[in-house]
């Protein structure tokens, strides 16, 4: 029959197991000494030190001590988290990252000005915009002056505001000339399908010398 | 307690008083609760954890190093350490054992990488020894200066092992749980540590 095993001895030894629960000890003396070894053992490490201390062999620091760790480790967690703030924007800051980054906010900053200058809803295409343009912009402009030759500057003035320049330039470009009721204030107020109708309509007349020559 | 009903309460208590009464909400509450509120972002609740453990922790480092300035620098980065990884606390074990793993591997670590140094007799300036006749003082010292020695030259399995188990009163199966390894293991270690201090102590009675 084998010897106890350590963690058997172990048990017996801290009084886990009754030593009568084990008819081995009984019979065998290595087993008896060893286990009164480790009893002995654990007698002698297990002083009972000093009865203040709880009967800890670890001196007990003084009361300030405890005040200064709680203190230190505060200040080094802190510490801790504004590293980690400044590692997280010294990351961000870094060309890599920021350049890409400032490109893509510059971008969007872009889209979004051009977005909003733009309309959100577009302006009714009018079922009629001949008649409107009669009905309501034509009486009240001054009568045209007649129409000498296609490189009349008048004409080439509104041809030139019709595809060069954007609705927005052109309306601030006649904004120091217009008068009320005048027919530069009815072309800065056409919307963009009506405008580009007139254009066509302008360039249809100016493409037709008869009609020249009739008025 | 459930994470969500830990989160509700610890975040409850944090928003219910001032900073100033915050430590003493905190008190109240259990150690997961206070590892939810610290993972909410109370600090507060991470000082209490640290005035709850700290002396268990500063005995278990200076059992392994043997020193006050090291056992304190040992706690300042066991307590640090918990910090930065409690996202990686998964409640499996008790915070107490978490802790006593990180502990155990700093002083590992810390033992391994120089030979501990045990303090002078008198070097001892934190030792509160108010209600300690001098002649009491001196025995229980140079008996604590003996066993720590002896205790400094055990493979630090065995060492772990012993300071765990004698000192720090754990069970097998928590020393267990703290080393990643089976009870049968801890056991047979605990053997092989008494009988190998026995011979570094030479049969003296302490």
């Amino acid at each position: 029959m084998g010897h106890l095993t350590p963690a058997l001895l172990v048990d017996l030894a801290e009084g886990i197991k009754a030593d009568q629960s084990v008819p081995h000890l009984a019979q065998c003396d290595a087993c008896r000494r060893a286990l009164a070894e480790l009893r002995a053992t654990i007698t002698d490490v297990a002083w009972p030190g000093n009865p203040e201390h709880g009967g800890s062999d670890v001196p007990e620091p003084s009361p300030l001590f405890w005040d200064h760790l709680s203190t230190r480790v505060r200040e080094a967690v802190a510490e801790q988290g504004a590293h980690r703030r400044a590692r997280w924007f010294e990351a961000w800051s870094r060309p890599l990252v920021a350049l890409p980054l400032l490109a893509t906010v510059t971008a969007i900053a872009v889209l979004a000005v051009v977005t909003l200058r733009k309309p959100l809803v577009p302006n009714p295409i009018p079922a009629t915009p001949l008649p409107i343009l009669q009905s309501t912009l034509l009486p009240s402009l001054p009568p045209l002056e007649p129409l000498g030759a296609p490189d009349d500057p008048a004409l080439a003035l509104i041809a030139d505001y019709g595809t060069s320049l954007g609705w927005d330039e052109l309306r601030e470009e006649m904004a120091g000339v217009s008068h009320s009721g005048g027919i530069d204030e009815a072309v800065i107020t056409l919307s963009t399908e009506e405008r580009q109708e007139l254009q066509r309509l302008l360039e249809e007349e100016m493409t037709q010398p008869s009609a020249l020559g009739a008025s | 307690m459930e994470p969500v009903a830990a989160f509700k309460r610890a975040s409850a208590s944090a928003k219910a008083g001032t900073s100033c009464t915050q430590g003493a909400r905190f008190a109240e509450l259990d150690d997961g609760e206070l590892v939810v509120a610290c993972r909410a972002g109370q600090s507060s609740a991470f000082d209490t954890l640290v005035e709850r453990h700290r002396r268990s922790v500063y005995q278990l480092c200076y059992r392994f190093v043997g020193n006050h300035e090291d056992a304190s620098d040992l706690t300042q980065d066991v307590f640090f350490r918990a910090y930065r990884g409690l996202s990686g606390f998964r409640g499996g074990s008790s915070l107490s054992t978490w802790l006593y793993r990180i502990g155990v591997n700093a002083c590992l670590n810390r033992v391994s990488a120089r030979k501990p140094i045990t303090e002078e007799l008198d070097a001892r300036q934190h030792v509160d020894t108010r209600n300690e006749s001098p002649s009491e003082r001196v025995l229980r010292q140079e008996r604590g200066a003996r066993v720590r020695e002896a205790i400094a030259q055990l493979p630090p399995k065995q060492r772990a092992t012993l300071v765990l188990r004698m000192y720090q009163e754990l069970s097998h199966e928590e020393i267990a749980e703290v080393l990643g390894s089976s009870v049968g293991a801890v056991k047979a270690n605990f053997f092989h540590a008494l009988g190998n201090l026995k011979k570094l102590l030479g049969g003296e009675r302490l």
